[in-house]
C-alpha cells in the first residue's frame, strides 16, 4: 500500500525538516498566481535554512503579488528512500506540490560537493536530468550562487545560469517569462530572449570545443547570444530589497538567528578568496539602514539572537557607531547579538565585553599561513605582533585557549612555510608563559586547523596547480612532526575532498558526464563525510575516462582560454594575473580603501569604487 | 533563583494541531519562547549569562500527537489581563498553534496524574479493540527511565482506561484515559502495538490526539 505524505512524516527523524508550515512562510492562491517558483537548497534543511541568500531572494519573489517562491532541500535519506518506495515526487514545503507543477526550479549553487545531490533531487523530482531532455511543458531548472561563477561541469543539467546578485535579475527573468507565457510559451524562444537579459547565461548557446590536449579552443555564441556574460551586483544597498521577516524554523539549524547584512564585498583582496573577488566591489549599508532592518527582523520572528553578516566584519566602516546603536536597543530585549568574522584587535574594552566577544566565539585567529612571506604571497595582511599582542592581551584577561586557522598547499608554499605554523603556535604559547598574570594551574591549550588549498576561478591562483594528495599528506606529517608540545593540537580536513573540489571548480562541461555517473552510481549529500566515498569518485573518473589531475594539479598557461572565460565578474584576467606575479615575488596589493589597484570592478559605478579616500 | 517566587505563575492552554503536531517537544520550548518574546509580553527571564524567558511545560506530548488542551507554565514581571495576553499571544502563533486560555496557575506541575486520549484507528475494526479489552493479559516492552527494555502488563492499565469503542467510516475510535504521573505512565503508543500483536490483524494507521491532561481527582489540569 502506498502511503501518503503525512504518512511519511510520522515515519522520519525530524519530520518537522518536511512539513512546512513555520512562521512567516508565505503562502498563495494558485489561482492568483502566475509564475511558481521553487527554490532549491541542495542541502539537508538545518544547512539551508541557515543561508542568508535564500532568505533574501525567498521575500523579493513573494513580494510581487503574482510570483510565488517556495521552499525545497534536499531530503535526508530515510525520507528519500520514503518517497522513492512509495512512488512520491520531490515536494516544495509551502503547497507540498511537486516539483513539476513549477514554472522554475532555481538552484544555490554555493560550494562544489552538493553537485550529485542536485543531480538527485532532478531525479527526485521526475524530470530529465538533462536541460535538452526537458520540454515546454516542463520546468526551467535554473541556478545562481558563487558557483555560477564557473558552471560549467553543470552545463548540460541547467536552462539559465543567473551570474552575481540575484535581488533584480531573478525576477526580471520571471517577469520576461509572465509574458511569454501570455502569449504562448516556448522554451527555444524564451531562452533566446532571455540570454540578452545582463546577467543570464543560457549554457546551451554557447558552443565550447577543445583543443587535442583537452583544453579549450574556443566558446562559440550562437543565435545572438553576448560573447560574454558580466554579472550583475545590486549598487545602492540602502534603497535594496531586505526581508522584514525570515522564516522561523521548529528545528535546530545551522545558524538559528535573525541576519543583518552591513555589507557585501570585501576590501582585502587575499589572493585565494573567491568572494574576495566575485563580490566586488565592496558597498556597505548605513548604520541607519542596519539598526531598522535588525530591529524589524528581531521583531517578528522572536530571535534572541542576530549576527552582522559580511566577509570581513572588522571592515565595516562605522562599526563601533553601528554596534553602540544597536546595543542600546538590544539589552533591554535580552537580544544577542553576535559579529562573525571579526578581528579581536582595536577594539575597545568596553565594547568588547557589552557584546561578549571572547566569551561567544573564544579568540580566533586567521593567519592561513605560517610566515610572513608566504602571508605576504597571499596577500592576508595578519602580522605575527597582531596576533601576539591580542593573545598577550587574552592572556592577561584570563583566557586561556586560542584558535588559528591555516590553509596548507598555497602556491610558493616551502617546508619552511609548514614548519611556520608549528612555530606560530609556539610563539603563542611561549606568549602565555610569559605573561606575569597567568591563571594559575591552568595550561594554555592551542587548536591550529589546517584545510587543503583549492585554486578557485575568478582568483589570482586561478592558474595554479594543487598540490597532489601525497604533497598535502608529506605536509601534513611534516608539521605533526614539527609540533612538539601537547598544548598545541592539530585538527586537519582531508585532502580527498579538497581534491575534488579543485576539480569540480575549475572543471569544464566534459565533468557533466563524470557527475552524472557520479549520480547514476548513487552518489548524493558528498558534503557529508559519511557519504562521501573518494575511491568511488576516481572510479568514475575512470569509467568516463577523464583524468583529474588534469583539473586540479595542471598549471595553466596565462593565454590558455580557462572553461569561465566568457564571464565577466568586472574583475579582469589582466589584473588576477599581475596579482599572480606579485604572489610568486612576495609582494602585498594595498585594500581597496587604502588605494584603487584597478581590478575591474569600478565598472559597475558602485561603493567603494565611488568613494572618496 | 531565590526571586522567582515574586512572580505569579500563568498557565496558558493552547491546541497543537495539523502539521504543528510535527514540532518535537524539545523545538516547541523553543518555538513558545520566540512567539513570547514576538507578543512583547511582560515575561520574566531567567538570571545568568544565557537569559531566555522561564518557560515549563508539565506534560510533553509525544511528537506526532495532536493535542487539544495542552499547557504552558511561564512567570509575569507586571501584572496584565489574561484575556489580553491571550489575544497577543494567539496573534503570532505560528500555524496548528492556537492559544485559548490563560489564567493564574492552580495546580502544581506534579499534580498531572492522567490524560485522556482519542485515537483514530483506520484499517482496524470495532472487535479487534474489543477483543485486545477482553484478554487476561497484555504484555508490552516498555522502556524505563534507565533506558533498560521491560516486559510489563498493561491490562491493569487498558482495565481502568474507561475505555470508548466507537466504529467510525474508516475503522474504529478508541478514547482512553492513560496514567502520566512521575510513577507511572503509558504511552497510547503501547496499546496500539498491543493491537498490531493480535492474531490475523491487518495493517492499520493511528492519529493520536490528547483531549485533555488531569489531576488526581480527575479534575482538568489548571
Amino acid at each position: 500500500m502506498a502511503l501518503m505524505l503525512e504518512e511519511l512524516f510520522e515515519k522520519v527523524q525530524k519530520p518537522a525538516r518536511y512539513t512546512g508550515g513555520e512562521l512567516n512562510s508565505i503562502t498563495k492562491d494558485k489561482e492568483k498566481v502566475s509564475v511558481r517558483f521553487a527554490f532549491c537548497f541542495p542541502d539537508l534543511y538545518e544547512v539551508g535554512m541557515s543561508h542568508l541568500g535564500m532568505k533574501i531572494l525567498y521575500g523579493a519573489t513573494n513580494a510581487v503579488e503574482d510570483f510565488w517562491c517556495e521552499r525545497v532541500f534536499a531530503p535526508d535519506t530515510d525520507m528519500e528512500t520514503l518517497l522513492r518506495e512509495n512512488n512520491l515526487p520531490l515536494f516544495a514545503l509551502e503547497s507540498r506540490d511537486p516539483l513539476r507543477c513549477f514554472d522554475f526550479i532555481g538552484f544555490t549553487l554555493q560550494y562544489e560537493m552538493c553537485y550529485t545531490t542536485i543531480l538527485n533531487m532532478l531525479d527526485l523530482a521526475g524530470l530529465p536530468l538533462h536541460a535538452a531532455e526537458r520540454g515546454d511543458d516542463m520546468p526551467l531548472v535554473i541556478a545562481g550562487g558563487p558557483c555560477a561563477s564557473n558552471p560549467e561541469p553543470l552545463a548540460d543539467f541547467f536552462d539559465i545560469f543567473i551570474l552575481g546578485e540575484g535581488e533584480e535579475v531573478n525576477l526580471e527573468l520571471m517577469s520576461l517569462y509572465r509574458e511569454h507565457k501570455k502569449k504562448g510559451y516556448n522554451k527555444a524562444a524564451f531562452l533566446r530572449e532571455a540570454a540578452q537579459i545582463e546577467g543570464i547565461y543560457v549554457p546551451s548557446l554557447y558552443e565550447v570545443t577543445y583543443n587535442e590536449d583537452g583544453t579549450l579552443a574556443a566558446v562559440t555564441p550562437k543565435e545572438d547570444a553576448p560573447a560574454t556574460i558580466r554579472k550583475r551586483i545590486i549598487r545602492d544597498l540602502d534603497t535594496a530589497y531586505y526581508p522584514d521577516s525570515f522564516v522561523v524554523p521548529f528545528i535546530d539549524i545551522v545558524h538559528d538567528r535573525a541576519m543583518s547584512e552591513i555589507f557585501r564585498g570585501c576590501i582585502r583582496g587575499c589572493r585565494f578568496c573567491q568572494a574576495g573577488f566575485l563580490y566586488r566591489p565592496v558597498r556597505e549599508k548605513s548604520v541607519d539602514t542596519i539598526d531598522r532592518q535588525s530591529r524589524c527582523l528581531c521583531e517578528t520572528s522572536g530571535y534572541e539572537e542576530f549576527s552582522l553578516s559580511s566577509l570581513s566584519t572588522s571592515d565595516y566602516t562605522h562599526l563601533e557607531e553601528l554596534l553602540t546603536r544597536l546595543l542600546s536597543w538590544a539589552e533591554d530585549k535580552h537580544t544577542n547579538i553576535s559579529l562573525p568574522s571579526l578581528r579581536v584587535d582595536g577594539f575597545s574594552e568596553e565594547l568588547a565585553n557589552r557584546l561578549n566577544v571572547l566569551r561567544r566565539s573564544g579568540l580566533t585567529f586567521a593567519p592561513e599561513a605560517g610566515t610572513q612571506r608566504l602571508r605576504d604571497a597571499i596577500n592576508k595582511n595578519l602580522s605575527e605582533t597582531e596576533i601576539l599582542d591580542t593573545a598577550r592581551k587574552a592572556f592577561a584577561g584570563g583566557w586561556t585557549s586560542v584558535k588559528l586557522y591555516f590553509m596548507m598547499g598555497l602556491p610558493t608554499e616551502t617546508p619552511d612555510d609548514v614548519v611556520g605554523i608549528a612555530e606560530l603556535g609556539q610563539k603563542i604559547v611561549n606568549c602565555y608563559y610569559h605573561n606575569p598574570d597567568k591563571p594559575k594551574g591552568k595550561a594554555v591549550s592551542v587548536s591550529v586547523s589546517v584545510s587543503c588549498f583549492v585554486p578557485k576561478p575568478f582568483t589570482p591562483f586561478q592558474w595554479e596547480p594543487q598540490d597532489s594528495i601525497e604533497q598535502l599528506r608529506e605536509k601534513q606529517k611534516l608539521l605533526r612532526d614539527s609540533v612538539t608540545t601537547r598544548k598545541i593540537s592539530l585538527s586537519w580536513h582531508d585532502a580527498e575532498t579538497s581534491y575534488l573540489e579543485a576539480v569540480l571548480a575549475r572543471g569544464d562541461r566534459r565533468l557533466g558526464a563524470v557527475l552524472e555517473s557520479a549520480f547514476r552510481h548513487g552518489f548524493n549529500l558528498d558534503a557529508w563525510s559519511e557519504h562521501f566515498d573518494f575511491e568511488k569518485w576516481i572510479e568514475v573518473f575512470k569509467e568516463v575516462g577523464l583524468d583529474p589531475d588534469f583539473y586540479a594539479c595542471r598549471r595553466r598557461e596565462k593565454d590558455e582560454i580557462l572553461p569561465w572565460e566568457h564571464i565577466d565578474i568586472g574583475v579582469t584576467k589582466e589584473f588576477l594575473w599581475a596579482e599572480n606575479q606579485k604572489a610568486h615575488q612576495s609582494v602585498t596589493t594595498p585594500n581597496c580603501r587604502q588605494e584603487c589597484s584597478h581590478c575591474g570592478a569600478s565598472c559597475f559605478k558602485g561603493g567603494v569604487c565611488r568613494e572618496r579616500r | 533563583m531565590n526571586d522567582v517566587k515574586d512572580f505569579r505563575t500563568v498557565r496558558i492552554t493552547f491546541s497543537k494541531k495539523g502539521r504543528a503536531r510535527f514540532i518535537s517537544h524539545l523545538d516547541l520550548n523553543r518555538t513558545m519562547t520566540r512567539a513570547v518574546r514576538r507578543a512583547n509580553l511582560p515575561i520574566w527571564y531567567t538570571e545568568g549569562f544565557n537569559r531566555h524567558p522561564y518557560l515549563t511545560f508539565a506534560a510533553p506530548l509525544s511528537l506526532g500527537y495532536e493535542g487539544e488542551q495542552e499547557t504552558m507554565d511561564l512567570r509575569l514581571e507586571q501584572d496584565m489581563e489574561m484575556s489580553e495576553l491571550v489575544t497577543r499571544l494567539d496573534a503570532v502563533m505560528p500555524e496548528g498553534l492556537h492559544i485559548k486560555h490563560a489564567a493564574w496557575a492552580v495546580c502544581k506541575a506534579g499534580d498531572v496524574d492522567r490524560a485522556v486520549y482519542r485515537l483514530q484507528l483506520n484499517g482496524c475494526q470495532p472487535e479487534a479493540v474489543t477483543e485486545l479489552f477482553a484478554q487476561s493479559q497484555v504484555l508490552e516492552e516498555k522502556r524505563n527511565k534507565k533506558k533498560e527494555w521491560k516486559t510489563i502488563d498493561i491490562k491493569p492499565v487498558l482495565d481502568t482506561a474507561n475505555a470508548q469503542i466507537t466504529p467510525t467510516e474508516t475503522g474504529t475510535q478508541l478514547e482512553l484515559t492513560l496514567p502520566c504521573n512521575s510513577t507511572d505512565t503509558v504511552n497510547p503508543a503501547l496499546v496500539t502495538e498491543a493491537l498490531r500483536q493480535l492474531p490475523n490483524m491487518a495493517e492499520f494507521s493511528v492519529s493520536v490526539c490528547r483531549l485533555a491532561v488531569l489531576d488526581k481527582n480527575g479534575n482538568r489540569f489548571a
